[in-house]
């Protein structure tokens, strides 16, 4: 570097070496993490508190894409219908292959899914035709499709309108 | 000599880079997990029913219309972009609400503004049956203008537990007048069997 292109810029007198500030040749400077850690700490409880930890998950439903005018022909002994009354309770009857249908039972929440195994393994091309009464509660919904979910069956189901003659069979049941 | 003189010192000084560490490790994992409570859910306090559904769906994150089922019966019809919200309801923080129940009338108009119980500040636009088809279909169509066509919405369904099926069904119809024929229903996820 001697014999360097040019000189830095010498002040001469200029540096004062600072012996006023004793401080500055201290070898570590401490800074205080205070207020940052107080900063951050109030970012974390905000994130804390505006995050919703619990994803929802989603039950997907797919209705039929045709008219209603187009309908499917299904042989009755592979319908099982599934009747919920106002009271939220919860009946079965599976139709006979000469078009009438079984007497209803009432089935409870316990042995739904085993009992929905049970008819899919007499007729495996089962459809579950269900017939909720409008009162019902939403929350018995969502319970009884998860059981259909649950249950190791080829999932075909479909929402019917829970007509008067319906509501007959369901009172004369018990309700 | 050192102990001596430290022990003198009249402060004691903890080392915070430690701590400094962990939080800020715990904060950037908060950052990143954050998914906020959408404006909408903020507003209509619904308790959602559980489900321990087997297929791993999550809810998508953004393109959704949301039909939220309230304990009374009404139906708030929502959507997650601003624009299209703008564009429908002639708000950015617009929200349609649907009464299925013809006889009676929506919380909202009993009360003077309530949802829940608690006032309700976002812009609801009450529409009947036909209108609510009509918001359906626009909602769409906005969103397809708004995005080139490229996205669409999913329809899902936030019922709250106590709300009856019979508002359900009556979605169900509109679906099929309007041709949507796949949607969802939100649940919680099922943490353990009580029954």
């Amino acid at each position: 570097m001697a014999g360097g292109g040019f000189d830095a810029p010498e002040s001469g007198g200029g540096l004062h070496k600072q012996k006023k500030y004793k401080k500055g040749k201290k070898i570590g400077v401490r800074i205080d993490m205070t207020p940052m850690v107080d900063v951050i700490m109030l970012l974390l409880t905000f994130f804390i508190l505006t995050t919703t930890l619990n994803t929802p998950q989603i039950m997907q439903i797919n209705l039929p894409k045709g008219d209603e005018t187009d309908k499917i022909k299904v042989d009755m002994g592979d319908v099982l219908y599934i009747r919920v009354a106002e009271t939220g309770n919860v009946y079965f009857s599976k139709g006979q292959s000469d078009g009438s249908e079984a007497p209803p039972e009432k089935v409870s929440f316990n042995d739904m899914k085993a009992r929905i195994e049970g008819f899919y393994a007499s007729s495996p091309n089962l459809i579950i035709l269900l017939k909720f009464d409008r009162k019902m509660k939403y929350n018995l919904m969502v319970d009884i499709l998860d059981e259909i979910n649950k249950a190791a069956i080829t999932k075909r189901y479909s929402f019917m309108k829970m007509e008067d003659p319906d509501k007959e069979i369901v009172k004369n049941a018990g309700g | 000599m050192k102990k001596a003189r430290s022990i003198k010192k009249p402060g004691v000084n903890i080392d915070m880079t430690p701590l400094v560490d962990v939080i800020m490790l715990l904060l950037t994992f908060f950052m990143l997990v954050a998914t906020f409570k959408a404006e909408s859910t903020e507003a209509i306090e619904i308790k959602l029913p559980e489900s321990v559904v087997t297929d791993t769906t999550k809810l998508p994150e953004k393109d959704i219309m949301t039909l939220t089922l309230t304990k009374s019966g009404d139906v708030f019809i929502d959507v997650d972009n601003y624009k299209v919200r703008e564009k429908v309801f002639g708000d950015a923080f617009g929200v349609g609400l649907f009464h299925p129940d013809s006889t009676s009338k929506s919380e909202y108009e009993n009360t003077g503004g309530m949802v829940g119980g608690k006032p309700f500040k976002r812009k609801v636009t009450l529409l009947n049956r036909t209108q609510m088809e009509k918001t359906m279909s626009d909602l769409r169509l906005a969103l397809k203008n708004e995005t080139a066509g490229k996205s669409d919405f999913r329809i899902v369904i936030k019922g709250d537990t106590q709300s009856d099926y019979g508002v359900v069904e009556d979605l169900m119809d509109i679906f099929k007048a309007t041709r949507n024929t796949r949607f969802a229903l939100v649940t919680d996820v099922k943490s353990d069997k009580p029954k």
